[in-house]
């Protein structure tokens, strides 16, 4: 037995990879045997079969990149083994779909170490519980911290942080999804966040603007992250509450995390879709946010900055919308599979009733514009000149003044099964602009949309159909009435501007 | 025929007033529109345009449901479709800019219900579809996503599981569509 000293490891700081051999029964039943090695980065299980039977070839390689956590705990009453946990999150397929999925994969292991003495001493028997736990918990710390140096660096890891987290705050509105949110929490997040070690504080929103309120006057150096369970629309007040506070350049640097609740979980998909799986909805999308969560990494968001006509200034992350927006509604998100025809009645009867747009849209060209810092205070608008002036000589002005849509998107998807621009990413600094022009035929739009949820509709060659990066746009309708929606809420109509601002903020995601 | 417009009565354009969504300029437009499709100034009001020029008003001439609108519009007994100049009014009304949601949602149910039997069931919604993808092989739905999307649609809207959506279940879904008012809409 090789294993270096645990003690010695704690003093010397983060330890360096832990390999470590032991010999487990499996926790139901006692009577398979496993070899348990753990190295830098995964568990290997080797079922030992009884010495009368020939030697088993099964060896499993749990990978610790897809682990979430580890803990050890006692047996109960008279069992003086001790039980190590391990909670792992891999990608299998299930039968019925074709594409692997992240599946919850707990593994129970039980331990008793061999002692010469068979004493029925009330002393020694603790002294042997005591032994065979802090084993168990050698072992749980290892894979533990093996786990936490194999997901690796990129912008820096959220819970791994040197002292014991704070904690985070997940915010809930269980109106969310036809009331699922909490169901949730109790059947899958909280589950999660205890495997991972993370302690949080639940709180439930009881009306809208309830977390722009709470979020804007919070102490926010007791939380880590605050994570939204619940719709994008959450999210948002959430951003615009920190916006709001005196201290915004620090407060907008505080971790947010989003886990699909429901209804609206355009950004849970996007963030889904960046990590290459193939796509899922429902509790899948929920396991994989859920897993990216708890693996604590986080990048950078881009905040857009929009003005609209009344003067008001919000900031968005997902997207901005005008005319004909399919799926607008999104409460009926729960009624479609991958791959199927996702239209219901109310987008047959949008298209049945199409109608043009009259409008005036220009835009700043992404290659016109590299990236610039603004200087010193970064949030300045430095882009947009004054609604009563003309739009600056490097902007494009759109010749077309007729429009079926206008969207300027933020991350890859409108909504849950909708990538509208597949090539988005939420720090690219970029709008991905799509406008479909006047003269659509409703099949033609049909089929665009049918293109959209597979990512496809920009090679479908329609003539309609104008894909363009941006940094800034101005959009002024013309047409009286209609609909403009900001990450999915309906904000008020008229002239508006908007200013891509890179990486303002922070998500956990990898 | 003679070079002055016909005139409607003040009493009628009054009552026209009252009984629909209408303005004033919009019933006088309409009455001027009517009147040319009829070839002739001064008809009587009760004497009916054929659905087939009805039709060639370039307003309806390139919507996919202009039969269904005629038809349930008309008053005729011979249900040809076709419209006296008040189914006429009716129809503007119905589409005009102050009909509320659910004026536009009951005339909507009644345009997609293609067999006038009060509900929409899978046939109905059949033809919708059809009407809205066209009628080219690689435009239309295959059988399977076909019955994908009307197991679809019947799930998220037919609230007591009969099979079919009938009006008050059509305009739950359609009253969370935001502009669906001001798209279902025919201005002269």
């Amino acid at each position: 037995m090789d294993e270096p000293d645990a003690s010695r490891q704690q003093r010397n700081g983060p330890a360096a990879d832990t390999r470590m051999h032991g010999v487990f029964t499996d926790a139901d039943t006692g009577r398979l045997t496993y070899a348990l090695s753990l190295s830098d980065s995964c568990l290997a299980v080797q079922r030992i079969n009884p010495p009368s039977s020939p030697p088993s070839s099964s060896s499993e390689h749990l990978d610790l990149r897809d682990c979430l956590g580890s803990r050890a705990h006692r047996g109960e009453r008279e069992d003086q083994g001790a039980y190590l946990c391990a909670y792992f999150y891999p990608y299998r397929r299930r039968w019925m779909s074709s594409s692997p999925v992240r599946q919850r994969d707990e593994r129970r292991f039980r331990l008793v170490l061999n002692t010469e003495d068979n004493n029925d001493d009330d002393e020694e028997e603790e002294e042997e519980e005591d032994v065979n736990l802090r084993e168990a918990e050698r072992w749980a710390r290892a894979i533990r911290n093996n786990t936490a140096r194999s997901t690796g660096n990129t912008h820096g890891v959220l819970f791994s942080e040197v002292g014991r987290p704070c904690g985070v705050m997940v915010l809930v509105n269980p109106q969310s999804g036809r009331g699922q949110a909490m169901a949730l929490y109790n059947g899958h997040v909280q589950r999660m966040l205890t495997e991972a070690d993370i302690p949080h504080t639940l709180v439930i929103t009881e009306r809208p603007n309830h977390a722009r309120d709470l979020v804007r006057n919070a102490d926010l150096t007791q939380w880590d992250a605050l994570v939204i369970l619940s719709g994008d629309g959450l999210l948002f007040e959430v951003v615009n509450g920190l916006m709001e506070r005196q201290d915004w350049e620090k407060a907008i640097q505080t971790p947010l995390g989003i886990l699909p609740g429901g209804s609206g979980n355009a950004l849970a998909a996007s963030l889904h879709y960046y990590t290459r799986a193939s796509p899922v909805c429902g509790e899948d999308l929920l396991t994989s946010c859920g897993f990216q969560l708890c693996k604590g990494q986080t990048s950078a968001l881009d905040l857009i900055s929009i003005r609209l006509s009344s003067g008001a200034r919000l900031f968005s992350f997902l997207s901005l919308a005008w005319g004909f927006v399919a799926d607008v509604d999104i409460e009926s998100e729960q009624f479609r599979q991958i791959g199927d025809l996702r239209f219901l009645l109310g987008t047959l009867v949008r298209l049945a009733s199409l109608r043009v747009y009259q409008g005036k849209l220009a835009f700043l060209p992404a290659e016109n514009q590299p990236e610039t810092h603004s200087g010193e205070n970064q949030l300045l608008d430095h882009l947009l000149v004054p609604l009563d002036q003309p739009v600056p000589q490097d902007w494009t002005v759109v010749e077309e003044r007729e429009f079926v849509l206008v969207l300027a998107m933020f991350q890859s998807h409108l909504s849950e099964d909708l990538t509208a621009a597949p090539d988005a990413r939420s720090d690219d600094g970029t709008m991905h602009l799509l406008y479909v022009t006047a003269g659509i035929s409703r099949a033609a739009l049909l089929r665009l949309f049918r293109a959209m949820q597979s990512g496809t509709h920009l090679d479908l060659g329609c003539p309609h159909l104008v894909y363009r990066r941006a940094r800034a746009l101005r959009l002024e309708p013309l047409s009286p009435a209609g609909v403009m929606t900001v990450d999915g809420e309906r904000v008020e109509y008229g002239p508006v501007q908007a200013q891509v601002h890179r990486g303002v903020a922070r998500l956990i995601a990898t | 025929m003679g070079g002055t417009a016909s005139k409607l009565p003040k009493d009628l354009l009054s009552e026209y007033q009252e009984l629909t969504f209408l303005t004033k300029q919009e019933i006088l437009l309409a009455h001027k529109r009517f009147s040319e499709l009829q070839g002739r100034e001064n008809g009587p009001y009760s004497s009916r345009v054929s659905m087939e020029k009805v039709l060639t008003l370039p307003e309806l001439k390139s919507n996919p449901f202009r039969k269904r609108i005629c038809h349930v519009f008309s008053t005729s007994d011979l249900r040809d479709g076709s419209l006296t100049f008040e189914d006429f009014l009716d129809l503007l009304s119905a589409f005009s800019d102050s009909a509320t949601l659910e004026i536009k949602s009951h005339y909507a149910f009644r345009i997609f219900d293609f067999d006038d039997d009060g509900t929409l069931d899978a046939r109905d919604l059949e033809k919708l579809v059809n009407c809205l993808t066209g009628e080219t092989d690689d435009t239309r739905l295959t059988v399977e996503e076909m019955r994908q999307l009307i197991s679809n649609i019947l799930e998220e809207s037919d609230i007591d599981k009969d099979g079919t959506v009938n009006l008050s279940e059509f305009q739950h879904v359609i009253s969370r569509s935001p502009d669906f008012v001001s798209s279902f809409k025919i201005v002269l």
